[in-house]
């Protein structure tokens, strides 16, 4: 019985560890989908640069990997503020679709450049506290998956903190709430609009860069199913609202490993879709949506 | 109708290339991959024309593999189990892609964009899961089985007929499309479309509507899913994937969204570039060229490659005056 318990807390925190890749990433769109009211697919892609630049600086340098969270956040920042300009500013009220299809083209563009570069095989790293488990109770924890948790933790405060104390925070709220009231109070929304784009890709790094570290797998074409993900998690928890995609991710990641560790693994992508499907049945707006935009 | 009506450039156009399509099996001649590409682009023309007859119901898909995989899994099934000939066994196949896209359409009439895509694009992965897992004795799991060929591999020049049959569909497709459009269930689509609250205010129920568009999509799609299976004679769950999901709505950008020219030359300009691009050795770099191409259209070109003529046409009328 005490086996039992020890294997229930043990699939419970791997819930909780994929939840908090989800959070990042579901954060991150819910910003971006908050300010610009723009669903951005290619989101996913972020996720797969952030592992790849993790990567590559681990193997070059050999520096603590947890440190190159310092260089994906920047990088995918930049990588976020130009796809904005170059891509999103130009469709930006053109029509709901037009985003999921100028999405579809940076998945290609992005998956296949870096395919290009470190081929399409499948990667993974070693963490140097790869061998290191705490025993809580009956149950043995990793200890990267505490650091995991205890990172997106301060990752999630740091951001909030920014939007409630700092006037640039305090200026994308007001361009999420009311985009042209924000504009005649002098904000320059369009500015707000690269700036929270690049947060979001930045989120997408850092889940990229823990991604890796944790040891899962990763190749270019890695990031799709994760971003539709955290789409059905913004959906499910309401878009706009961040404290819903922190209790959706949160969701998400234990609903799909109780599903894969009762049903078999095949199921583990398929059970939040289905979520998803019974949710919009019940509620076609989302759990916690509001009836308008 | 008159003569002239008849001879506008449009259809003198479309006559030309009705004509070309005829003739290329003889251009051609034996050069089997250079037929197997046309096929495989005839039966692309049918399935994006069909995920682009779900737009003109204001609808969209990211999912639609999934219609194309049933119809696909229904008919081979059907041929290998009950020993059916293919040409029914297609029409089943169709049929049963249409039975569950009404379902999935009877959960997506009240959704909106990001809403519906995301469902489409879930129930694509739900139902692979399902094949490789629970189905799997019965679907053979992501082996897949082999199934026959639609016009058997022991006649002489089998590909040839087999262009000339997937041909016949796809007129046939098209054809269907165009009266569909011009009738009253394409105004009333159109009205769907562009307001539905307006719609309903001049009496149009868009249910019913969105619903007759869903099936029909589906239909047609499931119908190209069995024409693709019986073309490579084998069937695995990867006719679910993402990528053939997202072909046909970059098949119908490239085109020109919301025309009935517009997946048909989205297909044949982009399965030539792709083919091209392949035969020069750049396996990953065609993929971002195709990519470029994308953002690119929606850009510049928000209707296409159909627009094309209007918009040269426009650019030089101004510097003119």
């Amino acid at each position: 019985m005490d086996g039992g318990i020890a294997v229930l807390g043990q699939v419970a925190f791997w819930g909780l560890y994929s939840g908090c890749i989800y959070i990042l990433l579901a954060t991150g769109l819910n910003l971006i989908f908050g300010v610009m009211k723009v669903v951005n697919f290619a989101h996913g892609e972020f996720l797969m640069l952030g592992t790849y630049i993790t990567f590559f600086f681990f193997v070059i340098s050999g520096f603590n990997p947890y440190l190159l969270l310092f260089l994906s956040i920047p990088i995918l920042i930049g990588a976020g503020i130009i796809v904005e300009r170059l891509c999103f500013r130009p469709i930006l009220g053109t029509g709901k679709l037009n985003e999921i299809f100028i999405s579809l083209g940076l998945i290609y563009i992005f998956q296949n450049g870096v395919a290009m570069v470190f081929t399409d095989e499948w990667r993974s790293m070693k963490s140097p506290f790869a061998d290191l488990t705490i025993g809580i109770g009956p149950i043995q924890l990793p200890l990267d998956y505490i650091i995991i948790v205890v990172i997106t933790a301060i990752i999630l405060v740091g951001l909030s903190v920014f939007l409630d104390r700092t006037t640039t925070g305090k200026a994308i709220r007001a361009s999420s709430q009311n985009r042209k009231g924000a504009m005649l109070m002098g904000i320059n929304v369009e500015r707000m609009d690269m700036l929270t784009f690049g947060i979001g890709a930045g989120l997408a790094g850092a889940a990229g860069t823990l991604w890796a570290v944790s040891g899962q797998v990763f190749n270019p074409y890695m990031g799709s199913v994760p971003a539709i993900k955290g789409f059905a998690i913004i959906i499910l928890g309401g878009l706009g609202s961040i404290p819903g995609a922190i209790i959706g991710g949160l969701a998400i990641g234990m609903v799909e490993n109780f599903t894969a560790f009762f049903l078999g693994g095949s199921w583990k992508d398929a059970i939040s879709f289905i979520l998803l499907i019974v949710v919009l049945l019940v509620r076609p707006t989302g759990l916690f949506g509001e009836a308008g935009e | 109708m008159n003569l002239a009506q008849v001879r506008t450039p449009k259809n003198l156009l479309a006559a030309a290339i009705l004509i070309l399509a005829l003739a290329l099996p003889f251009l051609v001649g034996q050069n089997l991959y250079l037929l197997t590409v046309l096929v495989l682009m005839l039966i692309f023309i049918i399935y994006s024309s069909a995920w682009n007859f779900l737009t003109f119901s204001g609808q969209g898909s990211l999912g639609h593999a999934a219609f194309l995989g049933l119809g696909g899994y229904a008919a081979s099934l059907a041929t290998v189990r009950l020993g059916l000939p293919p040409l029914l066994t297609l029409v089943l196949g169709g049929l049963f892609s249409a039975f569950i896209g009404i379902l999935i359409g009877i959960t997506c009439v009240r959704l909106r964009e990001w809403f519906l895509a995301m469902v489409t694009f879930g129930f694509a992965v739900i139902i692979q899961t399902l094949v490789v897992s629970q189905l799997a004795p019965v679907t053979g799991g992501w082996d897949g089985f082999a199934v026959q060929k639609i016009v058997p591999t022991t006649i002489p020049g089998y590909l040839v007929l087999e262009y000339y049959v997937v041909f016949l569909i796809a007129v046939l497709v098209l054809v269907l499309f165009y009266l569909l459009l011009r009738s009253r269930i394409g105004l009333a689509l159109a009205a769907i479309r562009e307001n539905e609250t307006e719609a309903r205010a001049a009496g149009i129920n868009p249910v019913p509507f969105k619903l007759f568009a869903f099936g029909l999509s589906a239909f047609v799609s499931g119908i190209a899913g069995g024409l693709e299976i019986f073309h490579f004679g084998y069937i695995t769950p990867e006719i679910f994937g993402i990528d053939l999901s997202f072909w046909p709505i970059i098949y119908s950008i490239t085109g020109g969204l919301g025309t009935l020219a517009g997946p048909v030359i989205g297909t044949i300009v982009v399965t030539l570039l792709w083919d091209g691009l392949n035969v020069l050795g750049l396996t990953y770099g065609r993929f971002i060229i195709i990519g470029v191409l994308l953002v690119l259209i929606i850009i510049f070109l928000p209707r296409g490659l159909v627009s094309l003529p209007e918009e040269i046409g426009k650019k030089w009328g101004r510097k003119g005056k």
